[in-house]
């Protein structure tokens, strides 16, 4: 049994220290907004928070998170409220869904570090999650709509 | 119509609605979850898509899986438009394919075209009982009456019931078969851009995709399949993978996909992880039936060799063959495109439980009807079939085909728990199905004057409908292997089209718009160098075509406004044009782009087109050509699917490589809605766009690209 | 008639790190026989004492380049501010950057992907806890370099991540440097063993470390 600290909560499970944290936070704690795309570090759909850094969870083992703070998607915020999920729904971002925790996840790592992203951030920071819907342009739009939001607070639509 | 009653028992609402596992019941806002706690008292089916309870929550049922296409806020919004509801205070189901629902699929991009209508007369039926109702109650003539925002109103006094307090009376009136529709001009929905309801549930991670299910007591599963395309097992030991611990049983398996039956190795385990473990501890003899020397560049060259043959014609009007046309006026053009796989973010996936003669699945699909009516393929009685959909994570016609739910129902069938089945991201690149290539072999020729008259183009490739089923008559033109290369708007006199079939043992599948996404590259390029050849701008060449009023000249006559197309543009800098119409719409781009000194291509700017007639939601339909275009612009310029040794060489997004957003052009898109047919969304947008750029890269460079893909960092 | 500059690599006796910088004149920059002479600001690494056997040291560095110059190697000292990725060191996908520190950017660091281990998985994205690339301030090229160039890089303080003699030693028993010999199938080791690498690599250092003739 390892204990995993995750969305401030901590979880017991019973996991091989060597199990991708993806499997043991989606199949033991049951928190499935956590997507597997593709198992090796390419698509981004798995990314959780590990210590506030965008960590793919499909290749980061679970002892690698014993004892640190894990964030998923479900956690970024506790009213689905966060600037970027609120920008997300104002702009109708997703079409089937299934890459946005990731990206949501790497998109909040930017605005944590670069309040103001340019183009170019954008490019440097989303380039590793794949959204086989072609959405990219309402992620880079929905970014700086975020940014915006936590600048100058949240207008409603 | 006779009102029937619901068929949800009070009990099983609970159950859907307690948030459990298993539950679908999508409750959207927080009116209608608020409205599911409370004492439900009577629930009415007002036509099984609509239904209306004594509290007042209302539930529209979506019967056209939503896997991102937007079904899931168009399709309700059709009927609230005239039941007169707001869709933020209804809540939404999924259909799990039962039969009163008719057929729920999504392919074609068919779910609003084909439907529209009948979803019209739905909501309006819906709203003519409950005037009538209140009517009734007020003794008043129903002309004074109107319905609006889940109440009926009288006019004269201004007094209102809500739906829920009229439900009773109203569910016991015939609703009428041909109600009265609203005049468009007084939609509040349709035609408005409006926020798709589950979009909120995609940002913090609850919306439910197949693969998130869980049944009480459920394993997992993987499948270790012959990596010979073809091929299947002939022998196994599973000792070692026994050992792991969590496995618990190792299985053989058959999959189905199309004619192609073949066996694998299925590991079922506690965890998921654990079944992996124990599937890389298997080890497993193949019987790679002879295609272990297969190599897809190989069977190019049998495509090349196999154009010189004639084929079967598709259609010859005209008199192509015994034309004459002068050399200098005429050119012969041969272009090749590749497979591609579908990609889905969401891998292929599927829960299976069998209990006796019962059958129980949960998983993303495109097709629930072809599930619950597929008794015969899964060796269950139709009416033991239960289904439970989810939002699919991505389908682009990959998830019309049930090969995988096949797969977990055979592994159900020799386990006493519900299985989950979990492609990796390998199994769904390597095993197919595929887009099929094409091969085109195009002649063409013009008149002095520049005016094309005539065409020939000559499909060489394997075939769609041969690879789905064995009774497919080799002898007929196989329509989806020529699709839309005959039945272009432009007037040409004498056009001749035909097929020359190959055969293929690698399973092949729809690809979002089908072979149009291959044939409009080879059509509309060819077009283009007809184009040149005949010293004619690429617009006023094809204009030159449509001399009568057709939706494609209207769409070109806009497009080359929107796009600027007679502004000059800089030196280095190219644009390209193509359209394609096919069974699913009309859509026609202008593509820019900037010839870089590296001899790069940076594709600049996209200015798209698409044609409706009719539009529900434009903003999502903007959504779906962005999307489209970045689908097309991947299959124009990444590797696709090749074959060494029998084996697909490509396995995940390392090689099989998608479009990232450091590469995305800017896009604009136009929305034609001028009446006239109502045509598709999720496909039109695909099939203009690589022609379009192949033509701007033309334009740019001097350079012709006759194949696909082609790689845009060294031009 | 050597393989090496006949003006061999001068090193300065400088024991201490942090000793103000010197700057050498046309070191080892000469093709033989003196025909063209480059000026060069190389400040060289402390610790090296007199001239050893020029010889041996270049023999020596000419078998350590062919592993410097091996995509497990090349693919972290691109000559870009984007590292390089497989074996055939193509620029890495998903744009992924240098990045002031040399630990990638935003969503995209190195240790994102890149885990203390590698992964048992084929494809995964091989491991070390010292992931990194060279930082922007400092970024160690080895991408493009000629031996010669490599080597005067290498006993450059200014240039090498001020590293001493000592350190430069150290280095090729650090665990990133090992690491380049175990990334997991697919990714096949340099073209030396790792002992027989450190073998050369303390040669080419202990006999001088002398650069090749250009």
């Amino acid at each position: 049994m390892v204990t995993l600290n995750i969305n401030q909560k901590n979880y017991q499970v019973d996991a091989d220290p060597d199990m991708p944290l993806l499997w043991a936070i989606r199949d033991l704690v049951g928190l499935t907004g956590t997507k597997y795309g593709c198992g090796v570090a390419q698509c981004g759909a798995c990314v959780v928070h590990l210590n506030g850094e965008a960590v793919r969870s499909c290749v980061t083992k679970v002892k690698r998170a014993v004892g640190q703070k894990v964030v998923t998607i479900e956690g970024l915020s506790k009213n689905n409220d966060h600037p970027l999920q609120l920008a997300w729904q104002q702009i109708d971002v997703p079409q089937c869904g299934y890459c946005h925790s990731g990206q949501l996840m790497s998109a909040a790592e930017l605005l944590r570090e670069k309040p103001d992203p340019t183009d170019q951030d954008i490019d440097d920071a989303m380039a590793g999650n794949i959204c086989r819907c072609g959405t990219y342009l309402r992620i880079r739009k929905a970014i700086h709509l975020a940014a915006d939001m936590q600048r100058n607070g949240v207008k409603k639509a | 119509m006779v009102v029937k009653e619901n068929h949800l028992s009070r009990r099983k609402f609970l159950k859907y609605t307690g948030g459990a596992g298993i539950c679908l019941w999508l409750g959207l806002s927080s009116e209608g979850l608020l409205a599911k706690t409370k004492d439900i008292g009577t629930a009415k089916n007002f036509s099984p898509f609509i239904l209306v309870e004594s509290n007042g929550s209302i539930t529209i049922f979506n019967s056209k899986p939503e896997m991102g296409q937007g079904t899931f806020q168009a399709i309700p919004a059709i009927m609230a438009e005239e039941f007169e509801v707001s869709l933020d205070k209804v809540n939404i189901k999924l259909t799990d394919g039962e039969s009163k629902f008719g057929r729920q699929s999504a392919g074609g991009s068919s779910s609003i075209r084909s439907n529209y209508d009948s979803f019209r007369k739905v909501g309006a039926a819906a709203k003519a009982v409950f005037i009538t109702a209140a009517a009734n109650k007020w003794r008043v003539d129903e002309s004074t009456c109107y319905a609006e925002n889940a109440k009926v109103f009288h006019k004269p006094t201004n007094k209102s019931f809500t739906y829920g307090e009229l439900v009773e009376d109203a569910s016991k009136l015939e609703m009428p078969k041909e109600p009265k529709l609203k005049d468009p001009k007084d939609f509040k929905i349709l035609g408005k851009m409006a926020k798709r309801p589950d979009v909120p549930l995609k940002t913090n991670g609850k919306a439910q995709f197949g693969i998130d299910i869980t049944v009480p007591g459920m394993r997992y599963s993987t499948v270790e399949r012959c990596p010979v395309i073809g091929g299947t097992l002939k022998s196994f030991d599973a000792t070692e993978a026994l050992k792991v611990p969590g496995v618990e049983k190792v299985m053989e398996v058959e999959k189905i996909m199309g004619k192609y039956h073949s066996t694998g190795v299925a590991v079922i385990a506690q965890t998921y992880w654990a079944a992996m473990q124990g599937r890389k501890k298997l080890k497993i003899e193949w019987d790679n039936k002879g295609f272990e020397t297969f190599n897809s560049a190989d069977y190019e060259n049998h495509l090349r060799e196999l154009a010189k043959e004639e084929g079967i014609i598709d259609k010859n009007i005209g008199s192509v063959d015994t034309l004459t046309i002068a050399p200098e006026n005429s050119i012969e053009a041969f272009y090749e495109t590749p497979m591609v796989a579908h990609s889905p973010l969401e891998v292929m996936n599927c829960i299976a439980q069998v209990q006796g003669d019962k059958l129980e699945i949960w998983t993303s699909t495109q097709v629930p009807s072809s599930i619950t009516s597929g008794g015969a393929t899964f060796g269950f009685a139709n009416e033991n079939i239960t289904l439970h959909t989810t939002f699919v994570g991505g389908g682009f016609g990959r998830r019309l085909y049930i090969d995988y739910i096949i797969e977990a129902v055979n592994i159900a069938k020799q386990f006493d728990k519900p299985v989950k089945l979990i492609w990796t991201r390998e199994d769904t690149t390597d095993c197919g199905p595929y887009r099929p290539m094409t091969f085109s072999q195009l002649k063409g020729g013009f008149s002095d004057d520049g005016k094309l008259i005539a065409l020939q183009h000559k499909v060489i490739a394997p075939s769609l409908r041969q690879s789905g089923s064995d009774k497919y008559d080799a002898a007929k033109v196989d329509g989806s292997m020529v699709e839309g290369i005959g039945e272009q708007a432009y007037e040409i006199p004498n056009i001749k089209t035909s097929y020359v079939r190959a055969d293929f043992h690698v399973p092949l599948a729809a690809w979002r718009s089908v072979t149009s996404s291959t044939l409009s590259f080879a059509h509309e390029c060819f077009i283009d160098e007809l184009a040149y050849k005949a010293k004619k701008d690429p617009m006023e060449f094809r204009l030159s075509m449509l001399t009568k009023d057709s939706d494609l000249k209207r769409v070109l006559l806009k497009l080359k406004e929107f796009s600027n197309w007679d502004k000059a543009l800089l030196n280095g800098k190219g644009r390209g044009v193509a359209q394609w119409e096919f069974f699913a719409g009309l859509g026609a781009h202008v593509v820019e782009v900037t010839y870089n000194k590296d001899k790069s291509i940076r594709v600049d700017k996209v200015y798209a087109v698409i044609d409706l007639g009719k539009v529900v939601n434009p903003d999502n339909v903007k959504n779906q050509v962005e999307g489209a275009i970045v689908m097309a612009l991947g299959a124009a310029t990444k590797p696709g699917i090749t074959l060494e040794n029998g084996k697909v060489m490509q396995h995940n997004f390392y090689d099989n490589t998608m479009v990232r957003i450091n590469e995305m052009p800017e896009i604009e898109v136009l929305v034609l809605t001028d009446g006239g047919k109502m045509k598709g969304v999720g496909e039109p947008g695909l099939p203009p766009f690589a022609p379009a750029l192949a033509n701007a890269i033309f334009a740019a460079t001097g350079k012709r690209i006759r194949k696909m893909p082609f790689d845009i960092s060294n031009v | 008639m050597t393989k090496h500059s006949e003006r061999r690599f001068q090193i300065f006796p400088l024991k201490t790190i942090g000793t103000v910088a010197v700057f050498l004149l046309a070191i080892a920059l000469m093709t033989s026989g003196f025909k063209e002479e480059k000026k060069v600001n190389v400040t060289p690494a402390a610790g090296f004492d007199a001239a050893k056997d020029s010889t041996a040291s270049v023999d020596a560095f000419m078998q350590v380049y062919k592993v410097l110059m091996s995509p497990r190697c090349m693919n972290c000292h691109p000559s870009g501010d984007r590292p390089l990725q497989g074996n055939d060191s193509h620029i890495h996908t998903m744009n992924v950057q240098r990045g002031k520190e040399g630990k990638g950017l935003y969503a995209l660091k190195c240790t994102n992907c890149h885990q203390p281990e590698n992964a048992e998985t084929n494809h995964a994205p091989p491991g070390n806890p010292k992931w990194q690339l060279p930082p922007a301030n400092m970024k160690m090229v080895f991408q493009g370099r000629s031996a010669h160039d490599l080597a005067l890089q290498i006993m450059d303080y200014n240039r090498n991540g001020h590293k001493n003699k000592a350190m430069l030693l150290e280095h090729a028993r650090d665990t990133i440097v090992k690491a380049g010999w175990h990334m997991g199938e697919g990714r096949p080791a340099p073209p030396l063993a790792y002992n027989e690498f450190v073998k050369v690599w303390d040669t080419w250092i202990n006999n001088g470390g002398y650069a090749p003739e250009k």
